[in-house]
């Protein structure tokens, strides 16, 4: 009788010790990879950054990064005025909602411009011979709270800010996305692009969440300005 | 409308510009004296002096209002080419109200001074940022009677950036978001 309650008893205490990581996966907040900090959430920028760099300011331009820039002009050749993708780190600077999402081997962030969709892939590098893409390669991991993510992989279409700051297929964007307090969230970038600037430089890009709110549907289908009068 | 850049200076980390404008109103026969102190995306604070040049009257309107608007959306192109240092406000009948992606529009046929029919069009944000301050599909339906007040086009067209409507009961309705 004894031996049998002591059986039974060892028999549901090694079930129960067997079913822990199963009922652990169930509970757990399963938007996000397990032990990973949490950014998801809908966030919209804090300040709209017109220019990365205003009048009077200047990132350190290469002749060639300043004789392109020279080139921008906001009502006339923005790539986005014919609603092609910001690229990055545009997107990150956008005016309009976006959504974190953490899915195992990745964080998505959905920006409501577009409807635009950008992938950081968490457990690999870059992969060889990068197609030249608006949004390039990002590759991310976690140092701490921080969400560092490598961007390379360009193609030429895009501007890096709203005013029309050049770059390259050689561009390299340096990321650290972390959350400074449950309703803020700050993006650091590191801008490397040795044709169009002498040096690296730097942004920040702060974001305030938005509980509540729902990305709304966003196609470009009535864009009156893709050709402008001057 | 001649708009001069007076002054530049810093304050409290806030890069502001002081704009002189000269508006003349030739059926009212008044001219207008506006300094705008102005922040971009943050605050302005308009005032002015009206001058009555058929009565040689000064009216001293100096209407000091700050108006808090952070963070316009705009998701594709830039307020480059509207004049953001004024604000035009037009009356009319609506004939078309397009709820439309990556901008809303509004489109009015107003009468000018000579009784001559001007259609006017007002650019709004887009349709998820518009929802997210009140506006729906129908907020303006064709045949209503509004007015509309705005950043207008400086290239000299009747084309604004909507800052908000003003519906026949005298309700408003803002259309800055932020």
């Amino acid at each position: 009788m004894l031996r049998n309650r002591l059986k039974g008893s060892i028999l549901t205490g090694a079930a129960l010790l067997l079913l822990f990581p199963v009922i652990f996966a169930l509970t757990a907040n399963p938007s996000k990879a397990a032990g990973a900090p949490d950014l998801t959430g809908v966030w919209l920028i804090d300040h709209f950054q017109p220019a990365l760099f205003p009048k009077g300011t200047a990132p350190p331009f290469t002749a060639w990064g300043q004789a392109k820039f020279k080139e921008a002009d906001t009502q006339v050749n923005d790539p986005n005025l014919a609603c092609l993708p910001h690229g990055i780190p545009r997107l990150m600077f956008v005016p309009l909602p976006m959504e974190v999402f953490q899915v195992p081997d990745k964080v998505m962030i959905y920006q409501e411009a577009g409807n635009q969709l950008r992938q950081i892939h968490l457990n690999r590098d870059h992969k060889k011979d990068l197609d030249p893409t608006y949004n390039g390669d990002s590759v991310g991991k976690w140092e701490g709270d921080t969400l560092v993510v490598d961007t390379i992989g360009f193609n030429e279409v895009t501007w890096l800010d709203h005013a029309g700051l050049p770059h390259t297929g050689a561009l390299h964007v340096a990321e650290r996305i972390h959350r400074v307090d449950h309703n803020t969230l700050v993006d650091d970038f590191t801008i490397e692009d040795p044709k169009a600037y002498s040096k690296p430089w730097t942004a920040s890009q702060t974001y305030h969440l938005k509980p509540g709110w729902e990305i709304a549907e966003y196609v470009c289908d009535n864009n009156k300005y893709v050709y402008h009068e001057k | 409308m001649p708009s001069r850049l007076l002054y530049r200076f810093r304050f409290a980390g806030l890069s502001l510009r002081i704009y002189l404008i000269i508006e003349v109103d030739r059926s009212n026969l008044q001219a207008y004296v506006f300094l705008h102190i102005y922040e971009y995306n943050h605050f302005s604070i308009p005032g002015g002096i009206a001058v009555n040049t058929k009565r040689f009257i000064f009216l001293f309107a100096f209407a000091l209002g700050a108006i808090v608007a952070s963070s316009p959306a705009f998701a594709h192109h830039s307020t480059a080419e509207y004049d953001m240092t004024s604000s035009t406000t037009v009356k009319g009948t609506v004939t078309k109200f397009e709820w439309t992606n990556p901008h809303a529009y509004i489109t009015i046929e107003s009468k000018d001074d000579k009784g001559a029919v001007v259609e006017w069009t007002a650019e709004l944000a887009s349709l998820g940022m518009l929802a997210r301050i009140n506006w729906k599909r129908d907020t303006v339906k064709v045949g209503d009677e509004i007015t509309i007040s705005g950043n207008r086009a400086k290239n000299g067209k009747a084309h604004m950036r909507l800052e908000k409507i003003t519906f026949a009961n005298g309700q408003e309705l803002s259309g800055r978001v932020g």
